[in-house]
Order: structure tokens, then sequence, then C-alpha cells
């Protein structure tokens, strides 16, 4: 049971890492709406702007950084793994929540 | 004011970009390129660029061209007259030093920073060296930008062009081919590809080949022949005669390779060479090399599955390529659109310069600004964007007593339209900012209180520059650490966007004491994409040493490696032990391996056997397809045999290249293994899925059992398609569901045990493997599984792999 349990909470927090999450976007934004998103959230953290640093998702809230932001713009720019997590967003946020 | 190096094997260029046009820094002489060539008289005297070039030919002991090839090994370059030695990096410095000197007279400033380019297949150690050679030459900043991604900023730049790019850069020593795309603005790098053995000194090769060929019909060879070292000088200059005669030919139709007394024939003549020689000559010589520069470009667009159709706009970069039969065939086969208007001999450095302003590399001294009153304010913004309304990000910071403004007033300089945004309790805000297209929009912040008075700002100008982005740089080879195993724990695979920096948590397999000088725990890093840790590049060593120890680290310790890959690829490493709190960040960062020519010679022979005996075992096997894979290792085979006079002769840059083509060889060799063992991994496969099918049917989970049909069907189709590599893949998840299936079958506890009592002779610590074994039998005759469980998990950490295993990767001492 642990085993399954692990797997389980391995899985969920793969899918709260969505890009499309991280960034706090709707999976039909745009290619210039997902790098102005990156761009803005980049320099709210390093600006040390509350709340940048935090993010709401279906899944439960994530914690971000510069890292993980520049993560997620860079797969959102490869157009066939983009379609991937477009497909994953769709299903969990018809699921739950939008993400904020 | 940005700036931007091309320091070229042959030819180095410097580029500024104020923020609306970049230029060229032409040398003293005039010329838009300095020669990377270097020398040192008698005297001591250092001269660079086309100066030092004039020897090049006529004094090769004391003048130094060609040596970025060396980057990042510690062969030390002889300047005989004067006795000194010196570094490839600070050749490079020197080169460097030169190219800023020019900076200094037309710019009137010493620039401080710089971005330089690297060909794209460099690896940890040459971009290291690189970065070292620009702080020897006095630059305070170096970031490093790929060559290919260079020349794409400057050939786009002005272009609103979307979709894909190929750029074909044929360096003197390397092809690097890489494919980009453009997006509304934005440019990224799909990926690379290359052959780190082709470049325009290969056709220069080919040429002096046949020049060789010709001179020995007529006076014989044995004076004139690559592995004589006392040839090197004459040798040295029937080469620049061939590469005069390759240029001439890119201009005419015929050419003649001329060197008067060359050398000495047997009887003691000189011998004036003359050979007449033809545009169809040169080209049928350079053809075989060509088809290869095709084939890594179609390799390339094979493997991301793009058409030829696709390619949009195909950009040449380097001197080879202004050779009419390279423009003619490449262009041919790859869809015939050149991108016009593109120099490619000053582009990588011009896109360098565009580079660093994206990076936000100011060049110029940063000068301590007179101290005004007013609220300080920090601001975050992008220098280039492709978004025409990027977002600017600030912080107002009030000393004691003063308020906090109400709101702000972003005002264009040019008298367009400002942009209002209030100001959050905590001093920030975010605001939105037009930009006009393709130009530098300056803007002017300016801040007000609640009463709207003005509030006076310590500084509130900046500009952003409309253009196009590049997004993170990829990393072009995956870094990972060597285990004890000789596998690799990949931590930034290849592609990974930088900087990046990953932790993870690893075993340790040797004991460390404090104080012992002998103990020490090796924690390689490996560069490259082969499963077995020993086919990749080792980059650097993390030590921990038992001088530097405090508390005693028994083997089976959990230590916590972190990795740190900047923007420039450059590489930082740290261990910290989280049982005694102690941090280590003790790196060697390993320099290209030396490579004598005896070692090469032997590899060279070793790597001929085990050609001869894949291609026979395919032939027994009737596996028609690794026959075709190793026809490209015989290639290289031929290449190699090819090298073995020169790095004889003492050609340090022969035997580096020799060295990385074996590399690059036994890879190959590997993959073939890889696919002879088809039937072996076709048998394993049965086997495992038989094996775990019945622990899933019996005690999987309904989940575990949908995703093994599921993996069980892929690894049908893996086999039906012979794909080796995802056969193996798919293999895992199997044996990962069949082993957690058969983690509830509560024999499988006391099995494993056994297992474990079997192979007591592997572990890495006899007597606490055997204390464990005694607590696991007590617990089995109680039948405490729980307990068993524990031993077994405690067991695992003490089995890391054979000392043959170990000793093939780098001496690693984690698991």
């Amino acid at each position: 049971m642990r085993a399954a349990r692990l797997e389980c909470e391995k899985r969920w927090s793969l899918h709260r890492a969505n890009p499309f999450f991280v960034l706090g976007l709707p999976a039909d934004a745009t290619r210039s709406e997902v790098e102005r998103e990156g761009a803005k959230l980049l320099a709210m953290l390093a600006s040390g702007i509350e709340g940048a640093e935090r993010a709401e998702t279906p899944l439960g809230p994530l914690t971000r950084d510069a890292e993980s932001i520049r993560a997620a713009l860079a797969e959102l720019r490869d157009p066939e793994r983009r379609l991937a997590y477009e497909w994953w967003a769709r299903g969990l946020m018809a699921a739950g929540a939008t993400p904020r | 004011m940005y700036i931007g190096i091309d320091l070229g094997t042959t030819n180095s260029a410097l580029a500024a970009y104020d923020g609306t046009t970049v230029r060229v820094v032409p040398s003293a002489q005039g010329e838009l390129l300095t020669p990377s060539v270097v020398r040192i008289d008698r005297g001591g005297t250092t001269t660079v660029g086309r100066r030092a070039f004039r020897f090049l030919e006529s004094d090769p002991a004391n003048t130094r061209g060609e040596f970025k090839r060396l980057m990042g090994s510690s062969e030390r370059l002889a300047f005989e007259a004067s006795g000194r030695t010196l570094l490839p990096e600070e050749l490079s410095a020197a080169i460097l030093s030169s190219v800023l000197a020019d900076a200094r007279e037309a710019l009137g400033f010493s620039p401080q920073a710089a971005v330089i380019s690297t060909p794209a297949l460099f690896e940890v150690p040459q971009n290291h060296a690189t970065t070292r050679a620009g702080q020897l030459a006095g630059l305070d900043q170096v970031v490093l930008i790929q060559e290919p991604v260079a020349s794409a900023i400057a050939a786009g730049w002005a272009a609103d062009a979307q979709g894909l790019w190929l750029v074909f850069d044929l360096g003197g020593g390397t092809l690097d081919v890489s494919l980009l795309e453009t997006r509304d603005g934005w440019l990224r790098v799909v990926d690379h590809g290359g052959d780190n053995y082709l470049g325009g000194k290969d056709f220069d090769n080919a040429l002096v080949d046949w020049a060789l060929a010709r001179l020995g019909e007529e006076h014989g060879t044995a004076q004139l022949s690559r592995d004589n070292p006392k040839a090197r000088r004459a040798l040295g200059k029937l080469k620049a005669a061939c590469e005069q005669t390759k240029i001439d030919l890119t201009r005419q139709e015929a050419a003649t390779i001329a060197t008067p007394e060359l050398y000495l024939d047997p009887s003691g003549n000189a011998v004036d060479v003359e050979l007449a020689v033809t545009r169809t000559d040169l080209e049928r010589l350079v053809s075989g090399l060509l088809d290869r520069s095709i084939e890594v470009c179609q390799s390339l667009l094979g493997k991301r599955g793009v058409p030829v159709s696709a390619i949009e706009r195909l950009v040449f970069v380097g001197g080879p390529t202004l050779m009419p039969v390279v423009r003619r065939r490449v262009g041919e086969a790859l869809g015939g659109r050149i991108a016009e208007g593109v120099d490619p001999m000053t582009i990588v450095a011009q896109g360098a310069a565009i580079y660093a302003a994206t990076a936000g590399l100011e060049a110029r001294p940063k000068a301590t600004p007179p101290p005004t009153a007013g609220m300080s304010v920090r601001l975050e913004h992008p220098a280039v964007t492709a978004d025409i309304e990027p977002f600017v990000v600030g912080r107002l910071l009030p000393a004691e007593g003063e308020r906090l403004p109400a709101r702000i007033r972003i005002e264009r300089e040019d008298g367009g339209p400002a942009v209002e945004a209030a100001v959050a309790t905590t001093g920030s805000f975010v605001v939105q900012v037009g930009l006009e297209r393709h130009k530098q929009n300056r803007f002017r912040l300016r801040a007000f209180g609640a009463d709207d008075k003005a509030v006076p700002l310590r500084s509130g100008l900046f500009a952003i520059v409309h253009g196009m982005s590049v997004a993170d740089p990829p990393l072009s080879r995956a870094v990972g650490v060597a285990l004890s195993d000789d596998t690799v724990h990949v931590y930034f695979a290849k592609g990974t966007p930088l900087p990046a920096r990953r932790t993870f948590p690893h075993l340790t397999v040797q004991a460390v004491s404090p104080g012992a000088r002998d103990d020490v725990l090796r924690i390689p890093i490996v560069q490259g994409e082969f499963q077995r840790a020993h086919r990749n590049r080792l980059i650097g060593t993390l030590h921990i040493r038992g001088e530097a120890v405090r508390r005693s680290l028994p083997a089976a310790s959990r230590i916590e490696v972190t990795l740190e890959l900047d923007r420039s690829g450059q590489l930082r490493a740290r261990a910290d032990v989280p049982g005694t709190g102690e941090s280590f960040e003790d790196v060697a960062h390993v320099l290209v391996p030396a490579a004598s020519a005896e070692v090469l010679e032997r590899e060279t022979e070793a790597a001929r056997a085990r050609c001869a005996d894949v291609r026979r075992r395919a032939f027994v096997g009737n596996l028609p397809e690794v026959v075709v894979g190793v026809e490209r290792a015989s290639a290289l085979l031929l290449e190699a045999g090819a090298g073995l006079p020169a790095a004889r002769g003492g050609d340090a840059d022969a035997a580096q290249r020799l060295h990385r083509l074996l590399l690059e060889l036994n890879g190959l060799l590997d993959s073939a293994e890889e696919r002879l063992e088809w039937p072996e991994l076709e048998a394993e496969a049965f086997n495992a899925m038989h094996a775990c099918l019945s622990w899933v049917a019996v005690f999987g989970t309904p989940a575990e059992q949908k995703m093994f049909d599921q993996a069980l069907e892929a690894a049908r189709l893996a086999q039906e398609q012979r794909q080796p590599g995802e056969l193996d893949r798919q293999l895992r998840v199997i044996r990962s569901l069949g082993k957690a299936a058969y983690a509830r079958d509560p024999e499988s506890v006391a099995r494993d045990f056994e297992w474990y009592s079997a192979h007591i002779s592997d572990t890495t610590d006899v007597r606490r493997a055997q204390a464990l074994l005694d607590e696991g039998k007590a617990a089995l005759a109680r039948r405490d599984l729980t307990a068993l469980r524990s031993v077994n998990h405690r067991l695992w950490d003490l089995f890391p792999g054979t000392a043959q295993e170990r000793r093939l990767s780098f001496g690693s001492s984690v698991h």
C-alpha cells in the first residue's frame, strides 16, 4: 500500500507542476502570453514581490522559483510537449478549479 | 554599448551594438577579421593577428595558430626562440586583448564585459577555458553563447521571419548544424547536430594529400611525409599554399599550388612545387566531405521529423562556406532557400553583440552615479524583447522617514502615451508598457504622492529594445554523476534550459576517516549521452578528502550532491553530508585529457579489432541493420588511421582530434553491440513480461494492472519495430510494476534476503553486511517480516557494483 500511495503522490505532484499551472495560465494561452507571463513572474521574483513564489492549482498550492518558471517556459516552447501539457491541464481544470 | 566576440579557430572578430545598429570593429590594419595567430620572438615580444600570421609558414616554431582546437587541454604550446610555453587559453587571451584594444580605439572606452561565442558542441572544460581567456584579457564579465544561436540572432534580427531555420556552420575544424525556430519574435534552438571531425581544415588536407601524392610520384615521399617531425615546416608551407589555392578557386576556375624550394629530395636538390589544379579537381577531392556534411543535416532533420521543404531559411556561416561548391551542393540538398545579406565571416560576432544586449551585459565601465536626492527604486524589465507590451516591475525603496508614493507613471521620452499604476503598500508596482517595433524605446519613471505632488526619484530612466527574444540556451549534452556501477545519474538532460541547478541524494561506497590522507571520496561529473559512465567525458571531480572531514564518514553514508550550470555552461558542484552538517566544494576541473601517441595507437588497434568483431557477429546473426551501423564506425576508423601519423609526428591538435574520434567510435560500437544483443534483449523481455505478469495478476492493484497492459502493448510494438531503446524503456516500466506487486507477496522479503546471503562477497563492507545477515536470520527465525525488510533495505546500500565497474566509472565512490 505504501508503494502505491507513494506512486500516487508522485503523479499528483508531477501534474501539479504542469507548466500551465506553474505560470498560472489557461491551457489555451498563446505563445506570446506564455512568454509575457513568464517574464513578469521572473521580474516579480527578482524584485521580491509577494505572491510570485506561490501559485494555486486545481491540485493544491504550488511553490515556484525562477528555475521552475524557466523550466515551464522551456517545456511550453516545444510544440509537441506543449500539446501533452495542454491535454492534461484541460482535463485537470475541467475536474477542478481554474488556476489563479 | 554591447560587445560580441567571435573567437574563431582561424579568425576572430569583434562587433559592437548600440541598441540600434550593430557594426564590426576593424583591426588596426583596417580589416574586419583578426587572424587567430600569436607570435613570440626571440626577445619575448608578442605580436598578434595579421602581423603574426605573416610568420606562420616561415617561422612555425615561434608562431602558433588554430589553438582553439586545444582549448581546455593542458597542452602547453612552445615558442622555441624565447623559450616560453603558453596554454591555449593564454594564447586565446592574447587574441581577445588584441580585438579589445581595437574596440577601445574605435569606441573610446575599454570594454569591461562581452559575450564570446563557442561551438555548440564545446563541452564544459572548453567553455571553462574560454571564460578564463576572457578574464585573462581583462574582462570583468564574460557570457558565452553558442555560435549557431549567435548566427541565427544576427540573421533574423531585422527580418520578421517565421518558421524553421537551418544554420550550417562549417568552421576551420568542426561542422555545427543547428535547427532553430522563430515564432512571434521568439528564437528557440530546436536541436543541434554536427561533426567534430569535419571542417575547412579537412578540405585543405584533401588538397594537401593530393599534392603529396603528386609530389611522391615525382620525387619520392620519405622527406615529406606526415609522420616525419622534421617535415613540419615544409608541410606547414605546403598547407598554407593549398589553403590559398582553395581560396583562389572560390573566385577562379583554375589556380596553382606554388611554393619555391619546399624541401630537399633524396639527392639533396631543392624541390620547387608548382601544381596546377582546377575547381573541378577540388570539387572532386572534397565531394566525400560534402556528402558527409549533408548527411549530418539530413540526420538532424530526420531525428526531428522535419522535411526539407519545411526549412524556411538556410544560413551559411564560416569561411569554407564561401566555396561555391559548398553553397551549391548543400543548398540544393536542403531546399535552396539561402538567407541573403549575411556575411558568413562576421555574422557570429554580430549575433553575439546583439545577445549581449539581450543579456543586459553593458560593456562600458560602470561609472558611479553622482549622488542625487530622491527615493531609490529598483526596476526589472527586459533589455531586449519581442513582446510589444512587456511588463515593467519595480519596487520603491524609501529611506527612513520617507513616505511611499501612491502611484507611478511611466512616460515615453519621445512624448508617446504614458501608463500609470498604483503602488502597493510594500512599494512594489507592476505595469505594462507599449513598445515601438524594431527600435530602442526610452522611458522615464515618475512617482506621485496621494496629494498628486511629484516625488523625486534617484533614478528613473531606462530603455527597452524591441527585437528578437532568445530563449534560455539549451544544454548541448547531458550532465550527470558517474556511479560506482558504471551507470550515470543524469542531473541535466540534453536540452535543459540554462541556468539550472539540481540536487540528488547518493550513498557512499567507502569510508572516510578524519585526517586520513589516503581517504578520498570521488564524485565524478560526466558529460555525454551514453548509459555507461566511462563512455562519457569526465568534466570534473568533486572530492571529499579525509583531511577535510571533521567526523568519520562510514560507507553507505547519505550525501546530497548539487550541480549548478550557469547560462554559459559553467559548472559548480557541492556535496552536503546531512549526517555531519559538512559541505564540500572541492571540484577539480578536469582538462581535456592529454593523449599520447602510443596510447592512441593502442586504442585505435583495439577499436579496429572490436569493429571487426561486431561486423562478424552482425553477419553471423544476419542483422543487416547492424552492418549498416558499423559502416559509420568503419569510416571513423579509417580517419583514425589517417590521423595517427600526424599524432606520431608530435601534432598535439591531431592527437586531441584522434582522442575525441575514438570516443565517438567506441560509442557507435556500443550502440551496434546493443543491437547485436537484440535477441538477448528479446529473450529478456519475454522472461520479464511473464515473470511480472504473474506478480501483477496476483498482487497488483487494478490501476497497476491497467498500466501493465499498456506497457505490454508498447513493448510489443517496440519489438515489432525492433527499437532496442524503447523496448528497454518499457521493460523498466514492466519491471517496476512487477517489483511493486512482488513486494506485496509476503514471501518476497525472504527471497530477497536469500539473494543477499548468496552474494555477500560483492559488498563494500563485509563486516557490516555479516552483522546485517545475522540480524536478518534472527528476524526470519521469528517470522518478523517487517524487521527483515528493514535489513534488506540496509543491505542494498552495501551492494554498489563490482570493483571493475567502479574502476571504469572514474573511481566513483557513490551510488
